[in-house]
């Protein structure tokens, strides 16, 4: 894949609070993320990943470095880059129905009323919720309001998806389910993802490169690791397990388990 | 021993059958229970009447009941009602649209809060009664004088109340409205002002107790009409049953008052409440 870059940070540092309290969150850290490239921003609870994340999206300014998006600079949130969060209901408008929830995105982009209904159908399809377009978010389960937040974010045809661990609250089963959804959304799309987890099992399913955070202060990206293997794939895959163990070994806990815990 | 167990035997019948009544009891539905719980108390009340006859204090359940046909059949009781009805709803509505318009303002700019909190933090320990004797002198003992007091008492507890859900907004559902590309006055309208709305609610619902604990002294002090003035005037003819009914209409009406807003949150405003319980 060679591309223009889409996302480029360089050098950037995130210092909460001043004085003795100061704590830098992020340290010198570089990211560039390719047109139409999955990246998984992996790392232990609290390395940062959310500061970094929130920095894309325009949400928070960083101390220093530069922070590029489409060869400009980023000065606040726009809607080449939509935010998927982990809270869904949170997300949603909960008091807005499925087709609702799409609509204000379009209301808020000014797109014409007559051309509305077709797009929220077409969105609505891509994420498989066609059958629940009347519903209100209360009725839908956890997988389905993440289904939704994704088929919103669609609707303004944004550039780049930034995801901050969108299915850490699901289940195992639910969470596969919305892996291959979301794999199925993306080759659809061709859009450039940034995908967020503490989960080394699902950044191996999903990313074509995994940049692995070191536990904060001072976090940054430790390494970069591109992979090739082709999709869908297996967890069990030798490589893939290879590059997982290289993973657990970098942040130094090899219990065995997939996921992270808090780094300690 | 041997006369002992069947005593034993029927003490736990009677225990039995005793705790399968207030089983039985309370698997009644609930408007049952409702009615089930007036009946005890008039009978409890008759009862005491029954045993400390004439004593001029209390009236019987049944000379209560007949003072109040006599005064709804007159007019003074329903005109009484009226008067304290619309002071309340006036107050009401002039508290609850200013409450809300301040406490939004506090929520969202912190200028505003800085510059209005502190005097508000101090205004707000003013309890509506303690306002009676200013408001005559500067409204006098007219209509705008109860509107005043109502509104008093409602203000302060709705404006806090939206502040506190203006500020409860989730941070994630105003970044998620950003990203989408919503203005701020947007982001105000469509997601701050409907996540406050069960705390407005909540607010309103507070005031209209306050509206109803502020009426009935304003007018007891200064009214023609109203209640209040019903109670004054009943009180000064020692109608200690004509008292008794009044009383029970301010009860009757404050809790009616608040179920209706209630309802009225439940149903009319249901989806912007309901989905609450389930976060």
């Amino acid at each position: 894949m060679v591309n223009s870059p889409i996302v480029e940070l360089q050098d950037v540092n995130k210092t909460f609070g001043t004085g003795r309290q100061a704590y830098r969150a992020l340290d010198r850290c570089s990211l560039t993320i390719e047109k139409g490239e999955f990246v998984c921003l992996l790392g232990p609870s609290g390395c940062g990943k959310s500061t970094l994340l929130n920095i894309v999206a325009g949400f928070e300014r960083p101390t220093s470095g530069t922070v590029q998006f489409e060869g400009m600079p980023i000065v606040g949130p726009s809607p080449r880059r939509v935010v998927c969060f982990q809270d869904s209901m949170q997300a949603i408008f909960p008091w807005k129905t499925v087709r609702n929830n799409i609509n204000y995105a379009l209301s808020v982009r000014r797109v014409a009323r007559g051309e509305r209904a077709e797009i929220i159908e077409r969105c609505l399809a891509s994420t498989g919720l066609s059958n629940h377009a009347d519903k209100y978010p209360t009725e839908l389960s956890g997988g389905m309001r993440q289904r939704l937040q994704i088929s919103r974010a669609l609707a303004v045809n944004p550039e780049t998806l930034l995801m901050d661990e969108p299915f850490g609250a699901l289940d195992a089963m639910t969470r596969t389910q919305m892996q291959n959804e979301l794999l199925r959304v993306w080759e659809a799309t061709s859009k450039s993802i940034l995908f967020i987890t503490h989960d080394i099992d699902e950044s191996l399913l999903l990313a074509d490169r995994i940049c692995v955070m070191n536990k904060g202060p001072d976090s940054r990206i430790i390494e970069s690791i591109k992979l090739t293997r082709s999709r869908p794939r297996e967890l069990y895959d030798r490589e893939l397990s290879e590059i997982g163990h290289h993973i657990k070994d970098l942040l130094g806990q090899h219990d065995g388990a997939g996921r992270l815990g808090d780094g300690k | 021993m041997i006369r002992k167990a069947p005593s034993h035997a029927s003490e736990r019948r009677v225990l039995g059958i005793l705790s399968a009544a207030v089983d039985g009891i309370l698997w009644l539905p609930r408007p049952v229970l409702t009615v089930l719980s007036f009946v005890l108390f008039i009978i409890l009340w008759w009862l005491g009447t029954a045993i400390f006859p004439n004593s001029g204090f209390i009236p019987t359940p049944g000379e209560v009941g007949f003072r109040a046909v006599n005064m709804f059949s007159r007019h003074d009781l329903v005109d009484g009602i009226g008067a304290s009805m619309l002071r309340v709803l006036v107050g009401l509505v002039l508290g609850t649209v200013s409450g809300v318009i301040i406490g939004l303002l506090m929520g969202r700019s912190r200028l505003v809060s800085a510059l209005i909190d502190p005097v508000f933090q101090l205004l707000r320990n003013l309890s509506p009664t303690a306002m009676i004797p200013i408001a005559l002198v500067w409204f006098g003992i007219g209509e705008s004088s109860k509107y005043f007091l109502i509104f008093w008492g409602t203000f302060f507890i709705v404006a806090v109340n939206t502040t506190a859900g203006t500020q409860a907004t989730p941070q994630t559902r105003i970044r998620a409205a950003q990203c989408l590309g919503a203005t701020q006055t947007r982001i105000f309208f469509t997601v701050v002002l409907p996540s406050a709305l069960p705390y407005i609610i909540a607010g309103v619902r507070l005031g209209v107790a306050s509206a109803f604990m502020t009426i009935i002294p304003a007018e007891l002090l200064a009214a023609q009409e109203g209640l209040g003035a019903l109670l004054q005037q009943a009180s000064l003819n020692g109608q200690i049953d004509r008292m008794f009914v009044v009383l029970i209409i301010i009860a009757v009406l404050g809790f009616s008052t608040d179920r209706l807003v209630q309802y009225l949150a439940e149903n009319v405003l249901r989806r912007y409440t309901s989905y609450q319980s389930e976060q």
